[in-house]
């Protein structure tokens, strides 16, 4: 399979560095093989569509394009996963994941910021004049993809590693997609939004390394990891409308 | 003959930090703790040169995610991302058990 320059950069410079060896290591390499060629894919789509966006760009793409990004990361989102993530470890367990509880707590803030980045864009462009206008848009506070935060708030798997996943597979991807846009994109404030989350993106994937790294090192603890990328891999519902559509035709049948 | 590394101060850029404290939960997990707190009003976090074992260790670089925000003190050099000479094979940590036989 032949690599995008920009997922090879990426692996380069933030995957395969790394500071630890051992089971946990040979794990993570063996995932990082599941992500790459979604990775590669999904790299080649956003290039496609920046250079598609970077022809004609307009209000109204921002629009959607920070407003998508503020539904998946605004307070309402982000302070409802991160305490689904907090309570994934038991009291028993919070000795041994200590570290991972840590990094999940900041993690409440740093997605709030997330929050916060994208509202700048929304009041920098003159599309909102406060923030607290967001909070009257379904838009602005609801996300319908299943694999991805709000609907993994409720994903059943409480293992505590289980997140290490989604982590690294999520979060690799959207600092892949915001490396493409600020590659192809001109916009300003595009450019903004996008350098301005890069940091936080990489910091998040950054805790899914280190957990597989340091935590995943017996056979139990990476088949919690491996399932939940089965889930999140998985290609038969993209989003939350044709999983209802699915059901509804599961129902009448 | 000395084999230890040649002592080489680095520091945090807190122009660059992000605060995520990554560094120190790592280099705790390894029982350096060489990154501190400090005391001040800020909190910041900083490197205690008398633990810190670089560039016998650069565990704390290879999970920064902010970059240029580790940099060599005297030469400047960003150690974020790791340049390749720092994570190489042999650089990781806990070091893997030097292959035996044949």
């Amino acid at each position: 399979m032949e690599l995008h320059p920009i997922l090879q950069e990426f692996l380069d410079t933030w995957v395969y560095p790394t500071g630890f060896s051992g089971p946990g290591y040979d794990f993570r390499m063996h995932i990082t093989e599941r992500c790459i060629p979604a990775w590669n894919g999904m790299t080649m789509s956003a290039v496609k569509a920046a250079q598609e966006d970077a022809k004609t760009p307009t209000r109204e793409w921002l629009w959607s394009s920070v407003l998508a990004g503020y539904a998946g990361e605004g307070p309402q989102m982000s302070i409802k996963q991160m305490s689904t993530q907090l309570l994934s470890v038991s009291l028993e367990d919070q000795e041994r994941y200590i570290d991972l509880q840590r990094m999940r707590a900041q993690q409440v803030w740093d997605e709030v910021k997330h929050g916060m980045l994208h509202a700048d864009v929304m009041l920098r462009g003159g599309y909102v004049k406060r923030e607290e206008e967001l909070m009257d848009s379904a838009d602005a506070n609801t996300l319908g993809i299943l694999s991805y935060f709000g609907c993994t708030a409720m994903f059943p798997h409480i293992h505590p590693l289980a997140r290490a996943a989604q982590h690294y597979f999520f979060e690799g991807s959207a600092c892949l997609g915001i490396q493409v846009r600020m590659r192809y994109m001109n916009d300003p404030l595009d450019l903004h939004d996008n350098l301005s989350q890069y940091v936080d993106e990489l910091m998040h994937f950054m805790e899914g390394k280190y957990q597989m790294d340091v935590y995943a090192l017996t056979e139990k603890d990476q088949r919690a990891i491996e399932d939940t990328l089965d889930f999140l891999l998985k290609p038969w519902a993209p989003t939350l409308a044709d999983a209802l559509a699915r059901a509804k035709q599961g129902a009448a049948a | 003959m000395n084999t230890q590394p040649e002592k080489i101060a680095i520091r945090i850029d807190h122009d660059k930090c992000t605060e995520c404290r990554m560094c120190y939960v790592v280099c705790r997990e390894i029982n350096l703790n060489a990154v501190v707190i400090d005391p001040g009003p800020k909190h910041l976090h900083e490197i205690d040169m008398d633990r810190c074992t670089y560039p016998g260790c650069t565990v704390c670089l290879m999970y920064c995610p902010a970059p240029a925000s580790i940099v060599e003190t005297v030469s400047g050099l960003s150690l974020v991302p790791p340049p390749a000479r720092v994570w190489t094979e042999d650089k990781r940590w806990p070091r893997r058990a030097p292959r035996t036989g044949n």
